[in-house]
């Protein structure tokens, strides 16, 4: 396998989840092609300003600064549906319609849904 | 031979997850090296002493994957924020035996290495 698409589609703070993605998509850069996917509710992690310091977390936007040669791509329409698209996001995120976030996915030799 | 790479993420019982991977697993030890990495909450699955009482014990079967020649590791990070520490060589006294903890960095070496991938996480 030389390509891996993590699937997130669940809210960045509140489980484990996200940041265990964000930890095993940095851990296999360099060894692999690494794409973060962002669909449905973990969408939320692409907005621009987040402060986790009361939930006691890290900051998960840190980690996907930190990590700029992570392809991370937000599925636009899950923006759209929760109102977000005129929000601010982080830099490193690009947005792509339904058919480019299955392009991403198709064109990954492995998919790990977190 | 081909490689075979089992990810887990929940842990026992909670769902049919790890009962799954250990029947894929069970059948693919015969055409396959197997390996099965253990994130999040999966890493409780290889702890010891437990006793579901109506339900097959998911660490023994584990512990049986291993001893058939499964590559079995859990997520340093993982495993000790829920308190199960590893001895230098990766043992634990917590876990089966044949089922080491190991750094993170083993999970994209075993999809590098696979022909195949079954992510099992929700």
């Amino acid at each position: 396998m030389r390509s891996v698409f993590y699937l997130l589609d669940s809210a960045p703070y509140g489980s484990e989840k996200a940041f265990g993605l964000l930890n095993a998509a940095a851990a296999s850069l360099g060894k692999m092609e690494v794409t973060v996917g962002l669909y449905g509710d973990a969408v939320y992690l692409a907005l621009r300003g987040q402060d986790s310091k009361g939930l006691g977390v890290p900051n998960l936007a840190e980690i996907l600064y930190a990590y700029g040669e992570m392809r991370v791509v937000a599925h636009e329409p899950s923006l759209a549906d929760r109102g977000l698209f005129s929000e601010g996001l982080v830099e490193t995120v690009e947005l792509v319609d339904e058919e480019a976030f299955l392009e991403a996915m198709e064109g990954s030799d492995c998919l790990i849904p977190l | 031979m081909k490689t075979l790479t089992i990810i887990l993420a929940g842990g026992p019982y909670i769902s049919e997850d790890a009962m799954m991977a250990y029947k894929i697993a069970d059948a693919a030890l015969n055409r396959y090296h197997v390996n099965i990495f253990l994130y999040l909450d999966a890493v409780h699955i290889p702890r010891r002493g437990q006793d579901p009482a109506i339900f097959a014990n998911e660490g023994e079967l584990f512990a049986d994957l291993a001893e058939r020649g499964a590559v079995i590791r859990a997520c340093s990070r993982c495993a000790a924020a829920r308190g199960y520490l590893a001895e230098e060589d990766g043992t634990s006294r917590d876990y089966h035996e044949g089922i080491k903890i190991s750094s993170l960095y083993d999970l994209p070496d075993m999809i590098s290495e696979s022909d195949g991938v079954i992510s099992l996480c929700r």
